[in-house]
């Protein structure tokens, strides 16, 4: 038989932020600690959730537990009876720990022989009485970002109940019938005004919609008349009604004020995500603002609205914001005109604070701010932020000229990174932190600085993610797009690179100085240059951070890079290129390299064409070979090879055999092409292609030449040309990596 | 933070009390020319200790008392959790949203002066400036209406306009030694705290240590103290709360002397 469960805890208001999880938590953990109790649902509970309810209900949960009979077993049967029959100490033993005789025990075989066992058979115990525990352990099992004392006690034997806000009452009912459970107070706090929270059939709707007398309880049976009461008592249960009456509402609002919603500042805020989980009942309203406002730069209006506010922007038909907003209330649209004045009223104010700001920060020049930045610490080994500027401006300089090759925007690159951090220092800032950079951009072309100055610093702290379309864009740039890619390069690297040597570093989770999301966005830059700034470069990771670690070791840290760094790079950067949808074991094999300097953009491009080899014959072949490649090669120590390559570099007057001869023409001839291929950074399908082409000689090779030989000149000649053959591949990629078709 | 908030939280004893205290927050000092920031605001402070379950539905009533009805409103609980790092205080809870207007700090206090609080307290602070601007239909807080045909502005202009330049160090002194006489008094005012402390006067000592408290955000706000002096302050304060709070609940510890 089945009944119907119904679970509410009512809170007061949860942040919306939590929702989504704590919504699907609830329905897990409600399943696992079901079937813990061997009360099987047949499905996921459904769950519902708004700010003040998490809502649980299975339509047809079981209302016993399942049958479990569980073999128990004892001692050897040998040992369980003595030689004429008699049940030894053991059996009984046994048997009075299960609280049963010895002539209830039975025998089972087991490889090991036949023991004494018990078949226990446990009790079927109703849903009604597991219940309670099922709740207690499920409403311990919900994690919060950050849960809070609230004087709660469970009957559960683990004691106080912490929770994300207090519970206020509890709806539980199977079958229409109430389940008995109680949250108990601390004895610190209870009296007349802290009860006991007691599971009952009585909710609460809208706190403030359709209330009617006697009082706001509502009594609720089965999950259907819930749900119905809840919605005359103003409640949108479904977060996807809430969500779906918004998007309407929002739609129509705009368009009826001849405007779109500004969507493009909502998705990246994540607002419109946000606001379903703020409300009850949701309801749009529009408001206005004076027109003299519309002189502040958009990004100050749309963040006063957005952040501080939870409005959302409209933009007219040329995309510039219009003199208005959309907000989404949790009442009832009686109230919508009295709401949206005062809404209005109060968005003029953060208005004409963000203008006061605005007019104030404009006095001081962005250059004389510079000896207040250095009272901002940036980190405790690393000196103030005017210091980290000051490695900047060095350091980009150099990317600009040594590495982009282009000393005519040093001057661009000098100034945008010596003002980059100088906005932290302003009152916009501090009271928009989220629009640091952005400002800076703003007030250094109010200053008159050039297009490329003011846009570098305007997104230098972008990318943060590492996916294509990840902003800025080619347009957002304009004509900034070199001097932003050396100074946002420089930013980054000075971050990782100084972290890294403060002793900085992300483990687990934590990653406190955001050093991965830096590395992506570094990534990111590198491997988009073409598009980004029209440029051809290809700068490896190492010539970056052995110049990033110089201004460091030149302020007296250690001259050693950081080893952690390293493994961390190159982890990010496959974690980077795994993003663009390319397969882990290719992407290995690309930044798996003899020598530490991968270019990342050539790994891009290696990958492009990879696997269009990779199902080939002979590349398999190759692939195959390559691993006994490499571990043959390792017996020939690398500065010995290298000394004897230099010294005596014709291989062909040490060998003999002809599959080994075969192997050095090829590599003679193929060897060229591939080096060219690596140097000139592009078609890398030729280079593949020749080298799929070692496949049947190398394979001919390990089967007709045996490396190891006693004789030392012939076998140290064999080990080099096993070293060249491996030196050469690893330049496209360490294809031992790649064995297609093996996706385990 | 008054001692009827900051001590009585501690302990076990129910507390309840109302008062109405000015708020002086030296880095928002606007020389009264901001329509909404002061150097100067006041709050009306509720403290019920036990936190009782209703405390939401008895806010929602005194709203109603001062002449909001809240169903006629937009009135949410948004997220926003209450923190004084030098006093080791902190709680969870919401800004009270009034049709978009903050207008009350709703915390459920967690820790005061490090310690662990049984049973929780709910704190209310309401902020009077706000609520009055909202009720009087005013948009300048210098135009609300103080007492019959006295503006806001003809009592606290002036004070205002004297209190931040005096927070934004513009005296008549080189601003090191402005600096210098503050970091000084912070150290006296300091010391002499833990004199109270150790006569076991925990309420005059609490005093003083509010006194470090407002000279340190003094300091802060007129640029005396960098980035990191300003996490020793932070501590220094917080270890002297630490110490008055645990002497107010009887823990017998005595104060350390040094500030290592």
């Amino acid at each position: 038989m089945t009944k119907e469960l119904l679970l509410e805890i009512g809170c007061e208001e949860l942040p919306a932020s939590w929702l989504p999880s704590l919504t699907l938590q609830l329905s897990t953990r409600l399943r696992d600690r079901l079937q813990e109790m061997r009360l099987e649902p047949r499905e996921l509970p459904l769950v519902f959730s708004t700010p003040r309810r998490l809502v649980a209900t299975i339509p047809d949960l079981e209302t016993s537990q399942h049958d479990l009979e569980e073999s128990l077993t004892g001692p050897p049967v040998s040992a369980g009876y003595d030689s004429d029959g008699t049940p030894t100490s053991a059996a009984i033993g046994f048997a009075r720990k299960h609280g049963v005789d010895v002539s209830d025990l039975s025998e089972v075989v087991t490889p090991k022989g036949r023991y004494l066992a018990f078949q226990k058979r446990h009790v079927q115990r109703s849903a009604s009485e597991v219940l309670p525990a099922v709740l207690a352990a499920t409403l311990r099992d919900l994690m919060f970002p950050k849960q809070m004392r609230w004087d709660a006690w469970l009957d559960d034997g683990r004691g106080e109940f912490l929770f994300g806000r207090p519970i206020r009452w509890l709806v539980f009912l199977l079958g229409g019938e109430v389940v008995p459970f109680i949250i108990k107070r601390a004895d610190a706090a209870e009296c007349a005004d802290v009860k006991e929270i007691k599971a009952s059939n009585i909710t609460y709707g809208h706190r403030f919609i359709g209330q009617v007398q006697p009082g706001p309880e509502i009594t609720v049976g089965s999950f259907t008349e819930y749900r119905a009461q809840l919605a005359d008592r103003g409640v949108v249960l479904s977060r996807v009604e809430r969500a779906d009456i918004i998007e309407k509402g929002l739609v129509e609002r705009a368009s009826a004020h001849g405007g779109t919603i500004d969507s493009e500042a909502a998705a990246q805020s994540a607002l419109l995500e946000e606001i379903p989980d703020l409300v009850e009942c949701p309801n749009v309203i529009s408001g206005s603002f004076s027109e003299e406002f519309l002189t502040l730069p958009p990004e100050i209006l749309k963040t006063t609205m957005i952040h501080h506010q939870h409005f959302v922007p409209v933009v007219g038909k040329n995309h510039k914001l219009k003199s208005m907003f959309l907000a989404v209330t949790n009442t009832s649209s009686a109230n919508a005109d009295r709401v949206a004045n005062n809404a209005s009223r109060v968005l003029a104010a953060r208005l004409r604070d963000a203008r006061f700001f605005w007019d104030a920060d404009r006095k001081v020049k962005l250059e004389t701010r510079l000896d207040r930045l250095d009272t901002l610490l940036f980190h405790k080994n690393l000196g103030s932020y005017k210091d980290k500027t000051v490695r900047m401006e060095e350091l980009s300089v150099w990317i600009a000229e040594e590495v982009l090759q282009k000393p005519n925007i040093a001057k661009d690159v000098a100034t945008a990174a010596r003002l980059s951090k100088t906005d932290l220092t302003t009152e916009m800032v501090g009271e928009f932190p989220e629009l640091q950079g952005v400002m800076g951009g703003i007030y250094a072309r109010e200053e008159g600085q050039s297009e490329q100055t003011w846009r570098t610093i305007y997104h230098h702290y972008l990318p943060v993610g590492p996916e294509e379309g990840a902003r800025p864009t080619r347009a957002e740039l304009g004509s900034a797009g070199l001097v932003w890619v050396a100074v946002a390069l420089a930013d980054k690297l000075d971050t990782i690179v100084g972290m890294f040597s403060a002793g900085e570093r992300p483990t687990g989770s934590r990653d406190p100085f955001g050093l991965r999301r830096q590395a992506h966005g570094l990534f990111k830059i590198l491997i988009d240059l073409p598009d980004l700034a029209d440029v051809t470069v290809r700068p490896s990771i190492s010539e970056l951070i052995v110049a990033a670690h110089g201004l460091f070791t030149a302020a007296g840290h250690s001259k050693e890079l950081p080893e952690a760094m390293q493994d961390f790079l190159i982890e990010r950067l496959q974690h980077v290129l795994q993003q663009r949808g390319y397969d882990i074991r290719n992407v290995r094999a690309v930044t798996k390299s003899l020598r530490s300097n991968i270019k990342p953009l050539d790994a891009l491009r290696k990958l492009e064409v990879l696997p269009e080899f990779t199902e080939s014959t002979d590349f398999q072949q190759l692939a195959v070979a390559f691993k006994r490649v490499r571990n043959i090669a390792c017996e020939l120590p690398d500065a010995e090879f290298e000394l004897a390559e230099r010294d005596d570099p014709d291989l062909r007057k040490l060998l003999n055999e002809d599959a080994e001869c075969h192997l050095l023409q090829e590599l003679e001839q193929r060897g060229p092409i591939i080096n060219n291929v690596i140097t000139a950074g592009e078609d890398y399908r030729t280079g593949f292609a020749e080298a799929a082409r070692f496949g049947p000689v190398v394979d001919q090779f390990f089967s007709e030449v045996f490396v190891m030989v006693d004789d030392v000149a012939l076998r140290r000649a064999r080990l080099r040309l096993v070293k060249r053959l491996e030196r050469l591949i690893l330049e496209l990629a360490d294809i031992s990596e790649v064995v297609p078709g093996d996706d385990t | 933070m008054h001692p009827e908030t900051f001590l009585r939280v501690l302990g076990p004893v129910p507390w309840r009390v109302a008062y109405v205290q000015p708020s002086r927050r030296p880095a928002d000092g606007r020389f009264g020319e901001n329509p909404n920031r002061l150097f100067k605001h006041h709050q009306f402070q509720v403290v019920l200790k036990p936190a009782p379950d209703e405390a939401q539905d008895l806010y929602l009533e005194s709203l109603e008392a001062c002449g909001i009805k809240p169903g006629a409103h937009d009135i949410r609980f948004e997220e926003d959790n209450w923190e004084a790092p030098t006093l080791g205080a902190w709680g969870v809870g919401w800004q009270v949203m009034l049709d978009g207007l903050e207008i009350t700090q709703f915390t459920y206090f967690q820790q005061a002066g490090g310690q662990e609080l049984s049973p929780i307290t709910a704190e209310l602070t309401y902020g009077l400036e706000r609520i009055a601007m909202h009720l009087q239909h005013v948009d300048n807080v210098f135009d609300l209406e103080w007492a019959p045909g006295v503006k806001y502005g003809a009592v606290r202009q002036q004070e205002e306009v004297e209190q931040s330049r005096y927070a934004f160090g513009h005296v008549d002194m080189p601003s090191d030694k402005f600096s210098s006489f503050h970091r000084d008094l912070f150290d006296r005012y300091y010391e002499f705290a833990q004199t109270l402390l150790e006569s076991r006067l925990v309420f005059p000592a609490l005093d003083y240590c509010l006194k470090c408290s407002h000279v340190f955000n003094l300091l802060d706000a007129s640029g005396g103290i960098g980035v990191t002096e300003r996490t020793a302050y932070v501590l220094r304060v917080r270890r002297l709360a630490v110490a008055i709070a645990k002497a107010y609940v009887g823990v017998d510890e005595s104060v350390e002397s040094k500030d290592d």
